[in-house]
């Protein structure tokens, strides 16, 4: 399986450069959408690689599907760190307290 | 809450008491289950918010990285560079089994790779690329470190959540609605004894 990596120029260059090849260059929210159902859809994927603030651009269900995926899973990366929200909640949902931090 | 339809005889009441036998042990083991998850989901959880803070480093590192090259070099002679690449990085998913729940291993291949098999040139490129690709091979090892531990935690997370709903399902509704069920029939049944004792009465009153 493989990685795929879904984001603007400036975010998937370098993982050009680490070798990836399933790689997404998206330039608007309407790109991103049809790049990630594409990604979601395919099988060889085990895990994607994302840009926070792109995964917040998309739509609220799309964004529910994502969070909620586990193969592949969804690794969310900078922004304002809040990668970890989703499982934030999840947590808190489960088990009742926060316990993420 | 008394269960819809039920007669009160004596042969539900003992169906009644082997249903509500079975439901208090199949509550028991399935508190147990519980306990051992959120204590599976303890050991993981501190680990997964190391990896995520080393992953959040990892990025920033490797995004003032690639700046720096793009600077130096241009942004087209680093995408260029970048789409040399022959490599690419595979990753192959197993799993084992955490008290019932499928958690997944990931094993990678090929992520980290010594200068001269990057596939690029080496005379056309200079230091900051190749740190450049360092840092972000680094960032895709920290990735699929995060992406194992973040699959489990979401997967333990469900079955959680699942398995805390049975318990309160059990322990809240449905024992309870037998309990009562067998409180009625109980009841019921006595009240036909009663009955027939005083029949019993007063027909030998009659007799007299």
């Amino acid at each position: 399986m493989e990685l795929a990596v879904i984001g603007k120029s400036e975010f998937v260059t370098g993982f050009r450069l680490s070798g990836i090849k399933k790689i997404y260059e998206v330039a608007d929210a309407a790109e991103t959408e049809s790049a990630v159902k594409e990604v979601l859809d395919d099988n060889n994927v085990g895990i994607i690689v994302m840009h926070n603030d792109d995964i917040g651009n998309l739509p609220e269900i799309l964004m529910k599907n994502l969070n909620e995926s586990v193969q592949p899973t969804v690794v969310a990366l900078g922004g304002s760190g809040e990668g970890s929200t989703s499982l934030r909640d999840k947590i808190k949902q489960a088990v009742g307290v926060d316990l993420w931090k | 809450m008394v269960l819809q339809d039920v007669k009160p005889t004596r042969s539900e009441l003992i169906n009644l008491k082997k249903r509500i036998k079975l439901s208090e042990s199949g509550h028991k083991l399935l508190k147990m289950k519980r306990d051992g998850l959120i204590l599976e989901f303890f050991k993981i959880l501190n680990e997964a918010r190391n990896v995520r803070t080393e992953l959040d480093a990892a990025f920033e590192l490797a995004t003032d990285k690639i700046n720096l090259a793009s600077a130096v070099n241009g942004v087209v002679a680093v995408k260029s560079t970048a789409f040399s690449t022959k490599e690419n990085p595979e990753i192959e998913l197993s799993g084992h089994n955490i008290m019932g729940v499928f958690v997944p291993k990931i094993n990678s291949t090929g992520v980290r790779k010594p200068l001269y098999e990057r596939g690029y040139g080496i005379i056309g490129t200079n230091a900051y690329i190749d740190e450049t690709a360092d840092a972000f091979e680094d960032l895709v090892e920290k990735i699929i470190t995060a992406a194992e531990l973040e699959t489990t935690m979401k997967r333990l997370l469900n079955e959680i959540e699942k398995t805390k709903r049975r318990v309160n399902a059990l322990e809240f509704k449905v024992i309870p609605e037998l309990i009562d069920t067998m409180k009625f029939i109980r009841f019921a049944l006595e009240e036909v004894e009663r009955e027939s004792t005083f029949r019993l009465k007063r027909v030998k009153a009659r007799m007299k």
